[in-house]
């Protein structure tokens, strides 16, 4: 018998060959990122908390091109990383080393000729040491949060405090939002949030004084939370730098939050974190100490967002909740909805009929008035919501600027698990009716411009028309009629066309 | 795509056997200790990948196996934790829990006395129960993305540096079944001596990587790029498979390799010499196709076997692996 | 050769038919392009849309 030899499979010859990781979209942060100078990122990845962390945002193939290349010592050539990829693998394989190359990770390659075989890779010096020692441990940065001595005095809150903490702020700031313009006035939020509100466009003011929700606002609440925590943090980057506070200190700081700890346990599934409060019923608090000067200025905003926790505004620990600790993962940033607090909301309330009646088992006011922006409300009970998808509440939702879409994708992660036993999930009749009455609003398409007529002969006709072409503005033509549709924008450079041609016949 | 996925990882020791290695010269050994260190920046790399990534770390130690770390926390041992702000805390964690388990059942060996055979079945049987245990659970609780059933991509890594026990070819056939019963991948990394035909049938048979490790210092390397990978990505960067594999099986009788062998033609029990009632299923021969057997056999009987043949003791059980 | 300025309308040959009927109440319609292209006065605009959306309305079935 022979011993085996390695060998590198051929290309194509993978078992399955469907699923490849073309259509996944990367994360909000690194579409952020991508958008940094490289003096930024730098700066960034001398932190290995904030190296660890954007490791984890990147995608899975880029993740182990990552690794592939983090212990090596001296830069590979391209081609032996090459020979690795199977034949679907190619196109990912290039994308994932633009990726990496666009976010400083892989150096840029120079742009002097020569074949492709002499490409050699090596990763970005300071993100391979930081990386490396967030991975091995040791080193002296101390980014991943210096724990607070425990106090017996002021002991750190509990998990379930802390959660029910987050879940207060969080929800206030989206019960503002939903409410605002019904007449209702619940809690405010602080002004912090409230101007980041205004900044992000999901709210604005009208007729001078008070706030309103924008349609950008709505499609927000019917986000997942984890997107809507990232898209009010990208805001809260994008202002910091107005604030003259140092961008990269607030993401490291962000990215910080992130590796810390809401129990000594790293928790994964839903199902132990019932063991694991009970064990340990303190969550950890972190030591402010270390903290920058911006950090701590950073330390009220975060407590309004509910992504951290203090004692009183001057303490010197705080306790990241929930939101913080699941910013770079994908376990459910907030525990349960607030309520009958059995947990059975993290798995869907909604149970939809295909007479288009809607149940929803929540008492939870902001997941009511969500609803109330596509249902027509009808009855009410301690538990139970019951009301019907009609054809005004639709329009009424499309009116704001919620899309069908939308609306389905709302109803499909909320629906109860009752309903996941039916395939499809939701009724196909009332899926099909909200886009129905979507397109229904859209039975007229108008487009301001200007219309060319009249042409003296055909040459001429063609002649305007091939140069209307060339800018890409005919929205519609008929050679017959001999007269074509052009847009506003392009209106000027016809008419300068026409009169430098006039002029030159003359 | 991006789910996350399981890593249960098997280490092989073996006392006797990590003291052969560390002393070895050709290939250049490899002190358990450094092997250690490299083992913990590899598992740290699997957790780092991605949060909901879960591990659990089995010892194969002489005539045990130990679950010596869970991410679920079952085999939490160490408590005296030191504040550490340098290091991730589930790092951290998992470092101090694996390190203390094993010096623990180190110190508590007798060296006078003669080792027994690792607890390598052991730990691929614990491992298989582990795993079938978190995707009932992941699939209990089947939430959140729709029709995803299955949201963990379990894997099983074995690191061997023990030769092959020809004595445990049936159970070692029956966890591979399991195995791929379950869909677990069996990577198998030998990190020191020769091939061990089990596992790397045991490779072959779920679809995992065998790498023998021929540059000890490059250990790390090997890890990540062959091992580390889930098997989503596995289709777009290739993992080393094997070019041959060796499919001989261990005969029922004597627990011996063997290169040809007489199969039950009711139960597939294979045997090393024609024999006149099938141990496993009773079932008895015609004593023509006995003597014909016997003589088509061919003259050089001695197997070869990298084990000790140990003599037939007891009746096997009803175990009915199918060769290759 | 002119230049009208007009607003280009897209629909379909059904909601065609209810504009040239609007039109001979009030006429805003420039030139009646094909089946599916109007071009209406530009300031006509959002009173065409809103009587469309009344004429519209009368043909949808409601429960309620």
């Amino acid at each position: 018998m022979v011993g085996p030899s390695i060998r590198i499979k051929p290309a194509g010859e993978s078992s399955k060959a469907s699923t490849v990781d073309g259509g996944e979209t990367s994360h909000r942060l690194i579409g952020f990122l991508l958008s940094q100078p490289q003096s930024t990122m730098n700066r960034l990845y001398q932190k290995p908390s904030s190296c660890l962390s954007i490791f984890r945002l990147l995608q899975p193939l880029e993740r182990q091109v990552v690794m592939n290349l983090l212990w090596l010592e001296t830069p590979i050539p391209g081609a032996t990383m090459a020979a690795w990829v199977t034949r679907e693998g190619k196109r990912p394989y290039q994308e994932a080393l633009s990726t990496l190359q666009s976010l400083h990770i892989l150096p840029q390659q120079s742009t002097r000729p020569g074949p492709p075989q002499s490409v050699k890779h090596n990763l970005n010096p300071t993100f391979k040491a930081s990386l490396r020692q967030a991975i091995t441990g040791g080193g002296t940065s101390g980014s991943f949060g210096i724990l607070a001595e425990n106090d017996d005095k002021h002991p750190a809150p509990d998990i379930e405090a802390l959660d029910a903490f987050a879940l207060e702020r969080w929800e206030t700031i989206l019960y503002y939002m939903v409410s605002s313009g019904t007449g209702q006035f619940p809690a405010k939020p602080s002004q912090g949030v409230l101007y980041l509100l205004q900044r992000s466009g999901l709210m604005a003011t009208v007729h001078g004084a008070t706030l309103q929700i924008t349609s950008a606002g709505f499609q927000f609440l019917l986000h997942p939370p984890h997107e809507q925590l990232w898209e009010l943090l990208l805001q809260y980057l994008q202002m910091a730098e107005e604030r003259q506070m140092d961008l990269v200190e607030v993401l490291s700081f962000l990215l910080m939050l992130s590796t810390t700890e809401l129990g000594k346990v790293g928790i994964h599934t839903i199902q132990f974190i019932a063991q694991v409060t009970q064990a340990l019923p303190h969550a950890q608090s972190y030591s402010t100490e270390n903290l920058s000067a911006t950090q701590k200025a950073m330390l009220e905003d975060l407590r309004d967002y509910g992504l951290i926790r203090q004692r009183t505004a001057t303490s010197r620990k705080f306790s990241p909740t929930r939101l913080a600790t699941t910013l770079t993962s994908s376990s459910p940033p907030l525990p349960t909805s607030a309520g009958t607090g059995d947990g059975s909301h993290v798995q869907g309330f909604i149970v939809l009929e295909t007479n288009y009646r809607l149940y929803a088992y929540t008492d939870n006011p902001l997941q009511i008035a969500v609803l109330n922006l596509f249902v027509t409300l009808k009855y009410r009970f301690p538990n139970l919501v019951v009301g019907q998808i009609t054809r005004d509440s639709v329009k009424k939702a499309l009116a704001n600027g919620i899309t069908a879409d939308q609306i389905i994708s709302y109803l499909i992660t909320h629906a109860h698990p009752q309903m996941r036993k039916n395939k499809p999930l939701l009724p196909v009749t009332v899926q099909d009716q909200i886009r129905l009455w979507e397109l229904e609003r859209n039975r007229v398409k108008s487009q301001e411009g200007y219309l060319y007529t009249a042409f003296a002969s055909h040459a001429d006709y063609e002649w305007v028309l091939d140069y209307a072409k060339k800018l890409g503005v005919v929205l519609w033509e008929n050679p017959s009629k001999r007269c074509f549709f052009g847009s506003v924008e392009g209106h000027m450079n016809i008419r300068g066309y026409i009169e430098r041609r006039s002029a030159g016949n003359a | 795509m991006d789910k996350p996925s399981h890593l249960s990882v098997i280490v092989d020791l073996s006392p006797t056997q990590w003291a052969f290695c560390a002393q070895s010269t050709a290939p250049p050994g490899l002190p358990l200790q450094t092997f250690l260190s490299q083992l913990l920046a590899f598992l740290n790399a699997h957790i780092a990948c991605k949060d909901e990534n879960t591990l659990a770390v089995f010892g194969a130690f002489p005539g045990q196996s130990v679950m010596l770390y869970s991410s679920t926390g079952e085999a939490m041992t160490s408590t005296t934790e030191a504040t550490d702000p340098n290091t991730y805390r589930p790092f951290k964690t998992l470092d101090s829990t694996v390190m203390s388990s094993i010096a623990e059942r180190f110190n508590s060996y007798d060296v006078t006395e003669e080792e027994e055979p690792i607890g390598l079945v052991g730990c691929l049987t614990k491992a298989l129960c582990y795993i079938n245990r978190t995707i009932s659970v992941v699939s209990a609780s089947a939430q959140g993305t729709e029709g995803a059933t299955r949201s963990i991509d379990p894997r099983i890594l074995v690191l061997s540096v023990s030769p092959d026990q020809s004595s445990t070819y049936i159970p070692i056939m029956n966890s591979i079944f399991s195995a791929q019963k379950l869909k677990v991948t069996i990577d198998v990394c030998k990190v020191f001596g020769a091939d061990n035909v089990f596992l790397q049938q045991a490779a072959h048979l779920t679809g995992g990587a065998y790498v023998q490790i021929e540059r000890t210092d490059a250990l790390l390397q090997y890890m990540m790029m062959s091992f580390l990978p889930p098997p989503a990505i596995r289709q777009l960067i290739s993992v080393p498979t094997q070019d041959r594999v060796d499919f001989r099986a261990a005969c029922f009788c004597h627990k011996r390799i063997v290169e040809i062998g007489f199969v039950c033609s009711v139960c597939l029990s294979i045997f090393c010499q024609p024999v006149p009632v099938c141990s496993t299923c009773r079932t008895k021969f015609p004593i023509k196709t006995l003597q014909r057997l016997n003589a088509s056999r061919p003259l050089a009987t001695t197997p070869s076997t990298p084990g000790t043949p140990r003599p037939l003791t007891q009746k096997n059980g009803a175990a009915l692996p199918r060769p290759g | 050769m002119k230049a009208i300025r007009g607003v280009l309308l897209t629909c379909d040959s059904a909601v065609k038919q209810i504009l040239l009927t609007m039109n001979e109440k009030g006429s805003f319609i420039i030139e009646d392009l094909d089946d599916n292209h109007l071009v209406i006065k530009a300031d006509e605009e959002y009173r065409v849309r809103r009587e469309l959306e009344a004429e519209l309305e009368k043909n949808t079935y409601s429960l309620e």
